[in-house]
């Protein structure tokens, strides 16, 4: 506690810190932070050093998710010391960050790598303002499947379900047996997802890009009546306590055999794998009700900030876009990669089923890509919300009230001219 | 000219010149921060383009009109009202009974103080397991009790949700109030517990009529932060449930961060962290006002 | 023997407290604690006792948070010492002013306990790159330094005052300038505040997430809050490692607290203040 000893350990710790300032390096800002993900990010990472020797490329995490890597933009952004590259989500997220004057546009290295050829066009339009590319796909992610535990739909005696009547009943048959039916999981997505599959069967893909450019009401008897299809099929078939859980720990549930089916993205398939729960063996997945031979996927794409790195980028782009960067990422993280020149042999068991879902879908038109991103970020972000709260109560009262709070969101986007036709 | 110096006696100048490194540093990092963000609150932008629309006060015009703004003022009152009896009131009672001499007094000085050491992004990963519906120990311990009908979904139903967080944090933050109670009560010289010992005081009047009230100033650090830390709350709640389900759980702190980059309102979201900085100022300054004054009180004496 | 019998049954009372309380301290960190142990495969069930002593949990989390523990390290134990410094010299003239500008200064300082740090974020962006000492640990020494102003001077003035105001008077009495009183006198009589506050800041410094993402990005000044972070985001949380590295980063918070707790000792204001 005296003084000198105070001096003497702060000096101590000066000594310490003036290590050798790191190199200069381009860096790629990204939220994986953990486990397979972490492992996709680091593989592009190395392809890309791999492949130049002009360049060196670092991973930062940015531990959290979309909101703190926003923040973190900002920050950096303003301060003038943006990265080379970053994570990104697509649509609104790049449109909103290009018409602030922040994205390099990336026409030249698109051009490179023939973006128009390698990348499917349901998956071109969403990476793209106004024709112009400002953020390059490296992670597709499906989120329209279901998954089931094989063993309970055995023992409950179901067969997989085809449309809304077949889903219904197992979710019946499952909970007879008991089971609960179908696991969910507490957040602004997730309920969200679910409900695309009854709002897509109800509009069709074109009424989804209406809604998603404004054209479509929320309080349009279309919107109704997929909020009715979504509480009568899925609502009541959820397990009881859903919101209180994470998404991890109701996929425990399925691994667990406590409940029978969980609808989520394709990562649900990486996470029970890596428990020791083998897709095709343990579990399978089946396409939603009323998104049979569609893909609704979720995307993260590289963008550029403007800056000293864009050069640097660049080359970044060209490696982790050819099949292999594409097959190194994606079959570590358990995603899919969106270059269609991507061996298929590369996926395991899930993979392959995915893939062959996405190029159905593509081959059909019938690629949506997650309306979340197509909706202004307010809009986008408060219908998850007000989803999620109808998926707790699914009350009149609170379907009246979510559509008028979603219906003057959309009203002063129009008047903002935020919407946007992607 | 050199009248109004000479009235500073040396004493002042010392006094002036300890201050002068901590004021530099407060009005550098604490006071131009937040006269930016009061700039920013009359602004309609979005954090990074260069288009920015003064609109004067509308933000807290709507602000002040918002359902959603108000709940979460109200749980802020809610975490206020909570911390200042449940951690502050748990930590006093540990630190008085461990401060009587018990066996084993050192493992459980150890226990009470552990949870305090945990990051909070790890505390929320705990927590959400401890809350977990059906398989969770909260509700396992519960079942076993036979008490199971009276589990919730913890983190999931609104009306529920605000409690549970409330669980967590007391689990949390309750070894800071003991530390500082503890602290305090050592602090105490033995003279005056003896001298009350002798006069046949027991050991519930012993801490009532001599230990507490010289115990004024850890209870002021310890009440001054608890308000503090509710007004402040965020890494737990954003952690956890990130306000929600559908802003059950949300506090004025979470909603700005939402709002900031959430949904690209960086204009609003300062003018809801001026609110709070208001209603932070309204609730406690008056409360440590008056907290000092009994300090000074007690040293008159 | 009725008063002893009493006691005993306060006694038991007490004990009974005691260990209620210990056991829910200790239940969630229990589970915590096997959870580092545990495969992938057994982390599905939470309640579940590991089969075997995984040690990989805790072989990913040094691979990826070892060196950000020696920053947190390097970090900390300075930025704790200059908080303290200044703690106790913002502290010391505000307990002792007569008037109202003492007063004044302090209230102002009080307000900024009531700051939400996450507004600040962006200007002290700005100012730390300006001075060059963005990704730097003294940069957060700075910080961590300037970010305690308002907690630490709030806590040593009121420790400050409660050491008897006649201590001080006597010492001037005594010829002692009030610039050797504070550092001969009046710092040695507080050890036991001083240790509390570097206990409280210790942990709050060992613990920060918000300004070590903001400020640093290498792995040279990164701390291992942020590492710890990194293994529950996103949308895979990977609980082993999570929970490995969160044990190990018990351990340094807890050794201060063990080290600094034997200050408390009892009496030593009343020794000090004859």
């Amino acid at each position: 506690m005296k003084k000198s000893n105070w001096l003497a350990a702060l000096g101590l710790a000066m000594l310490a810190t003036t290590a050798v300032q790191a190199q200069e390096n381009n860096e790629i800002w990204h939220y994986y932070a953990a486990g397979s993900e972490l492992a996709g990010m680091n593989a592009l990472i190395d392809a890309a050093n791999a492949a130049t020797d002009q360049y060196k490329f670092s991973g930062v995490v940015i531990p959290g998710n979309v909101v703190e890597l926003r923040r973190q933009l900002q920050t950096a952004f303003l301060g003038g010391r943006p990265p080379a590259l970053y994570q990104s989500s697509m649509a609104f997220e790049l449109k909103t960050f290009a018409d602030g004057g922040q994205l390099h546009p990336l026409t030249d290295v698109w051009a490179a790598i023939d973006g128009d050829k390698i990348f499917p066009e349901g998956v071109q339009r969403v990476v793209k303002v106004d024709g112009v590319p400002f953020g390059v796909p490296f992670d597709l992610s499906l989120i329209n499947n279901v998954f089931y535990n094989k063993e309970a739909f055995e023992k409950a005696g179901v067969d997989v379900p085809t449309d809304w009547a077949s889903f219904t009943a197992a979710c019946d048959a499952l909970r007879t047996a008991g089971y609960e039916p179908l696991g969910n999981a507490g957040g602004t997505f997730w309920s969200l997802y679910n409900f695309y599959a009854a709002l897509v069967s109800v509009l069709g893909e074109e009424g989804y890009y209406k809604m998603a450019s404004g054209e479509l009401g929320f309080d349009s008897p279309e919107f109704s009546e997929a909020l009715d299809l979504y509480r009568d099929s899925m609502v009541s078939c959820y397990a009881k306590n859903w919101s209180g859980k994470t998404w991890t720990q109701t996929a425990d549930d399925l691994v667990n055999g406590n409940t029978g089916m969980f609808m989520m993205g394709i990562w649900a398939a990486g996470y029970m794998e890596q428990a020791g729960f083998k897709a095709g063996e343990g579990f399978d997945m089946f396409q939603a009700p009323g998104t049979v031979g569609k893909s609704i996927f979720q995307m993260d794409v590289l963008a550029v900030p403007e800056g000293p790195g864009v050069a640097a980028a660049d080359e970044f782009i060209k490696a982790a876009t050819t099949p292999e960067g594409q097959a190194a990422f994606a079959t570590l993280k358990g995603s899919l990669a969106p270059n269609i020149n991507v061996d298929p042999a590369v996926y395991g068991y899930a993979g392959a089923t995915f893939t062959r879902q996405f190029s159905e879908a593509s081959a059909n038109n019938a690629v949506l890509p997650n309306l979340f991103f197509l909706l202004p970020t307010d809009l986008g972000t408060e219908f998850g919300v007000q989803i999620e709260r109808f998926a707790i109560d699914p009350s009149d009262t609170v379907k009246s009230e979510m559509i008028s709070t979603l219906e003057g969101l959309r009203q002063e986007a129009l008047a903002e001219n935020a919407f946007i036709k992607w | 000219m050199a009248q109004p110096k000479s009235r500073l006696t040396r004493t002042d100048w010392t006094h002036i010149a300890f201050l002068v490194l901590p004021a530099l540093l407060f009005v550098t990092f604490y006071i131009y921060p937040v006269i930016s963000s009061i700039g920013l609150s009359l602004h309609d932008w979005d954090g990074f383009s260069p288009r920015m629309r003064f609109i004067g006060i509308t933000n807290y015009t709507v602000l002040a009109g918002q359902p959603r703004f108000l709940h979460a003022v109200f749980n802020n009152i809610l975490w206020v009202v909570f911390m200042l009896i449940v951690p502050t009131g748990i930590g006093l009672l540990l630190a008085a009974i461990l401060d009587r001499g018990i066996r084993g007094e050192k493992a459980f000085r150890i226990i009470f103080f552990l949870p305090f050491t945990i990051p909070a992004v790890a505390v929320a990963a705990i927590w959400r397991w401890m809350y977990e519906p059906d398989n969770g120990l909260v509700t396992t311990v519960m079942k076993v009790l036979g008490l199971g009908g009276f589990a919730q979904n913890w983190l999931g139903d609104p009306s529920v949700v605000n409690f549970s967080l409330m669980g967590a944090v007391a689990w949390w933050t309750t070894g800071f109030a003991f530390l500082v109670f503890f602290a305090g009560l050592r602090n105490i010289p033995t003279e005056c517990i003896e001298a009350a010992r002798i006069e046949g005081a027991t050991p519930w009047q012993v801490f009532w009529k001599v230990s507490f009230p010289l115990l004024w100033p850890s209870t002021i650090i310890v009440l001054g932060m608890a308000a503090i830390d509710a007004m402040r709350l965020f890494d737990v709640v954003w952690s956890m449930t990130k306000g929600g389900p559908a802003y059950s759980s949300e506090v004025l702190a979470t909603q700005m961060y939402d709002l900031a980059f959430g949904r690209f309102d960086m204009g609003r979201a300062s003018a809801v962290a001026v609110y709070l900085f208001i209603i932070a100022g309204i609730i406690i300054m008056p409360y440590i006002v008056y907290m000092s004054r009994r300090v000074q009180d007690s040293e008159a004496e | 023997m009725s008063s002893s019998s009493i006691e005993q049954r306060q006694t038991i009372l007490t004990r009974t407290v005691l260990i209620g309380m210990a056991v829910i301290f200790v239940a969630p960190l229990l589970v915590a604690f096997l959870t580092s142990f545990k495969t992938p495969s057994e982390i599905t069930r939470v309640l579940s006792i590991p089969s075997q002593l995984y040690w990989e949990n805790y072989a990913i989390a040094f691979q990826r948070a070892g060196r950000t523990f020696l920053n947190s390290i390097l970090i900390t134990v300075p930025a704790v010492m200059l908080s303290l410094l200044i703690g106790a010299i913002a502290g010391y003239p505000l307990a002792y002013m007569r008037g109202s500008s003492g007063k004044v200064v302090y209230f102002i300082l009080l307000t900024g306990m009531l700051v939400p740090f996450q507004i600040v974020q962006i200007p002290l962006f700005f100012l730390i790159q300006k001075i060059g000492l963005y990704d730097t640990i003294p940069g957060m020494w700075l910080v961590h330094t300037a970010y305690a102003v308002p907690f630490c001077t709030f806590f040593m003035r009121n420790f400050f005052a409660s050491v008897p105001r006649s201590m001080y008077e006597a010492a001037l009495i005594d010829g002692c300038s009030p610039n050797l009183y504070f550092w001969k006198l009046l710092l040695p009589a507080s050890t036991s505040g001083l240790a509390a506050l570097a206990i409280i800041q210790s942990r709050a410094i060992w613990n920060d997430l918000l300004f070590a993402i903001t400020l640093t990005t290498s792995d040279s000044a990164r701390p291992a809050t942020v590492a710890i972070s990194g293994f529950a985001s996103s949308l895979q949380v990977e609980y082993g490692p999570l929970m490995a590295s969160t044990v190990v980063s018990i351990i340094p918070v807890m050794a201060a607290y063990l080290l600094f707790q034997k200050s408390f000792v009892r009496g030593l204001l009343g020794g000090a203040g004859k």
